[in-house]
């Protein structure tokens, strides 16, 4: 069984390129998620996305797949590895993937770092898990496994499981090889030592660091207090994620993805579940539609409220933390009467929600809506009018939104540049066509402004919130469909048919139809998209999760050299990111 | 404390000079050994590095802040350098490649020196079993307090920091260096499981969830 192809054409995008390239040949592949595919020659990728970054300012996603063992490839060209760019324009409104066929025994392809400035890491990451060689990378080095690593991880020969490989132990030996193996070498990077009569030093900051946000580590290559350059290195929180989804049931996999963004919750749910009912096709109840919107709205309030109080306490003030995180908590209570659960409740199921909406949730709910606004009042002139606040942010870290684009910023991060682009609102999905709300813009680009917009948002999740809690439809909380996890039971006790199909979806997980799809949404970060491949089976046949914060990592050297190392450590608070949504 | 109320006219009898001088022997004093004296101070200033490698960390600066208080036990000095951190929580995950530095912080905490393994992660690789993670901080760490959850509720941490307390008070680091057993003494390690076990099975009233 094969999900529901739908062919689209972009008919004016596939006249041009058959107009510019009239010896290439393009196949076109018809996808769940409707966004036109073409296969593409591996000789002239690098001039069509050259030529398509005028049409696509923004490389969203660039991954790759080991076609290997797959057998549902009806249609497509033959390929051992697919390497799979994801372009999108913002402007526009469209997307278009290109794919290139590469064959086991000569996997390589021209890099375009030049033509998007964010494929550098996104082709490392490639390279690390896959083994495929970019051609004309600067640094194509491991970037998310340790530089000691043997083998590429989501490679289908490679095993998954820590418990396939050898037990770990750790010697003194073993520990000083790992160490020197993680020391930064400033020639391996194109680095100088110095430059005329200035020596430069290099600093390592973190992965263990207060102000980095988790295990993130960068080097800062410095003159005095200031930075020259900037390397972050990431891969010191790479939880498998991706390879995980390839052994999980497609619903046993929910709980993994609440921890890709774990300030997040079931914000992470959305893009995934919302992915497989587009490929089960199963038509979620308006119920449901509104109960995700209420809880993903309530996690991007505690998200900007986890952003804002570490934002003011890297920047020198003390006490706001204190503030939010006690507001955080009021919301957590909500979130546990709901759902049961704090931070990872992973609570959206395949077709709906786990349970309907426990008898007294509007209560709750009214009196956090009515609480929030006042305490926003106090914060706003507690910590963003304070004055050294406002020159410890204002115009430091600035970027625009060309820049942004090219670095595949997205979200907040995107809106602080003025750019003014929410896909909740400019892409609806899941429901959010129907409620109404702004989109905070703000024009600098500089940390002050990254705050201001999420600020902002807090106030407009708060609206859609009311919203949700004057406008409960009643009905089911999960699809009629047997496909939705866990399966219906109401009629298993009265015919064997149903009882058969129960006991297997609920044993083996359901079998979700063979097919592509990718599925966006506007998290609390950014674009968050899950592109999951299935098979035919009982779970993915590859998951692939583009998250906000690994570009937004990518572009820190850009907006930090010049600056003092005390603005580095705004900048980073400023960009709100989890290493847990970067390292995956 | 012996104390009576009495009104402002009433003449009040002096007491008897030797229950006087007890009573003020009671208030002032403290009889104790140095090593016990030591144990005390310990247990309630445990002061926590400042470390953390995923979710769970977020629970964990939870529990420092406002509603749960983890000052309310000494331990809210936050170190940023493990040289003045007197525990290490292993909150989050163990990665292969966050390993090795895992292990030098824990080397650069001076004696004593006490590790939570805060998580399921941390505490067996959870659901985890992946090929970049390591299954169990207890693989290359001495781990004194397990709290499990995933992750585990600020409460949860702050039973897993009391627990440590407890093990602390009673843990023995001799001071002589001639006289008697050399190393720490630890008190014996109890699973929660065992204790707990009897009065949980008491329990047939579970709250249903369809209401608030």
């Amino acid at each position: 069984m094969s999900a529901v192809a739908v062919p689209t054409v972009d008919a004016d995008i596939e006249t041009a390129l058959l107009e510019a390239f009239p010896g290439s040949s393009f196949v076109f592949q018809a996808t769940v998620d409707q966004i036109p595919t073409y296969w593409i020659s591996r000789s002239d990728s690098k001039e069509i996305l050259a030529f398509l970054k005028n049409k696509y300012e923004m490389l969203f996603d660039l991954s790759a797949i080991d076609e290997r063992m797959r057998t549902h490839r009806e249609g497509q060209p033959a390929s051992d590895f697919t390497v799979i760019y994801h372009l999108m324009s913002l402007t526009h409104g469209r997307d278009i993937r290109l794919k290139i066929a590469l064959t086991e025994t000569d996997l390589n392809v021209a890099s375009i770092h030049q033509v998007y400035p964010n494929a550098n890491w996104y082709e490392r990451e490639v390279w690390d898990m896959f083994g495929i060689t970019f051609t004309g990378h600067p640094n194509l080095f491991r970037i998310l496994l340790p530089p000691t690593w043997e083998g590429h991880a989501l490679r289908k020969d490679h095993p998954a499981r820590a418990t396939e490989l050898p037990p770990f132990s750790m010697d003194d030996a073993r520990q000083d090889a790992e160490q020197e193996a993680l020391r930064f070498k400033p020639e391996q990077w194109g680095m100088k030592r110095k430059h005329g009569k200035t020596e430069f030093m290099f600093l390592n900051l973190g992965p263990n660091h207060p102000s980095v946000h988790g295990v993130f580590r960068i080097v800062l290559q410095l003159d005095g207090e200031l930075i020259v350059d900037a390397v972050p290195e990431i891969g010191y929180h790479h939880r498998g994620a991706e390879k995980m989804a390839e052994r999980q049931t497609w619903h046993s996999y929910i709980p993994y993805t609440d921890r890709i963004d774990y300030v997040g919750g079931v914000m992470n749910n959305l893009p995934y579940v919302m992915g497989v009912e587009k490929m089960a096709g199963i038509t979620v109840p308006d119920r449901a539609k509104v109960i995700r919107i209420m809880m993903a709205e309530l996690f991007r309030i505690s998200s900007h409220l986890v952003f804002y109080g570490t934002f003011a306490q890297d920047v020198g003030q003390m006490s706001p933390v204190f503030y939010m995180f006690s507001d955080r908590e009021r919301l957590f209570r909500i979130v546990e009467a709901i759902t049961g659960g704090r931070m990872h409740p992973a609570w959206f199921r395949i077709g709906g929600v786990a349970q309907d909406l426990p008898n007294g949730w509007e209560a709750m709910i009214k009196d956090f809506i009515d609480w929030m606004p006042a305490r926003l009042a106090d914060y706003e002139k507690m910590s963003m009018q304070n004055s050294i606040l406002k020159q410890r942010t204002q115009g430091i870290g600035t970027y625009n939104s060309k820049e942004a684009l090219d670095w595949g910023v997205t979200g907040p991060n995107l809106r602080a540049t003025g750019f003014d682009y929410d896909m909740r609102r400019d892409r609806p999905y899941g429901g959010y066509d129907q409620f109404d709300f702004e989109v905070p813009v703000f024009q600098n680009g500089d940390c002050y402004d990254r705050a201001q917009v999420r600020v902002a948002e807090i106030r407009e999740s708060l609206r859609i919130i009311e919203q949700c809690l004057h406008n409960m439809p009643a009905g089911p909380y999960k699809a009629d469909h047997p496909l939705t996890t866990p399966p219906p039971k109401e009629r298993t006790m009265y015919d064997i048919e149903t009882m058969i199909h129960h006991f297997l979806n609920v044993s083996w997980g359901p079998v979700i139809p063979a097919g592509e799809c990718t599925m966006t949404i506007e998290a609390t970060k950014g674009l968050n998209a899950y592109s999951l491949t299935s098979d035919g089976g009982t779970n993915s046949y590859r998951t692939r999760i583009r998250t906000p914060s690994f570009p937004h990592l990518q572009q820190i050297p850009l907006i930090s050299s010049g600056l003092m190392i005390a603005d580095l450590i705004a900048i980073i608070a400023s960009i709100d990111f989890v290493m847990a949504d970067v390292d995956r | 404390m012996e104390w009576s109320l009495s009104k402002a006219d009433e003449t009040i009898p002096l007491t008897d000079v030797d229950s006087a001088v007890d009573e003020h022997l009671k208030r002032n004093l403290v009889m104790t050994n140095l090593e016990d004296m030591l144990a005390w101070g310990r247990k309630h200033s445990i002061w926590p590095f400042n470390f953390g490698l995923s979710c769970c960390y977020v629970e964990m600066a939870t529990a420092l802040t406002s509603r749960y208080d983890a000052s309310r036990f000494g331990a809210e000095v936050i170190r940023g350098t493990p040289r003045q951190a007197d525990m290490i929580v292993i909150s989050g995950t163990c990665f292969l490649k966050m390993a090795p530095v895992v292990q030098r912080l824990y080397e650069q905490l001076l004696e004593p020196k006490w590790v939570i393994s805060m998580g399921s992660c941390a505490n067996s690789g959870g659901m985890y079993d992946i090929y970049s993670v390591v299954q169990g901080v207890d693989k290359f760490l001495p781990v004194d307090v397990y709290v499990p959850g995933c992750p585990p509720r600020p409460d949860a941490f702050l039973q897993g920091l009391m627990m440590l307390q407890d093990q602390v008070g009673k843990e023995r680091r001799p001071l002589s260096w001639t006289i008697g057993e050399h190393g720490v003494i630890k008190p014996e390690k109890t699973s929660q499981r065992d204790r707990l076990m009897e009065s949980r099975m008491q329990a047939t009233d579970l709250r249903k969830p369809d209401s608030v």
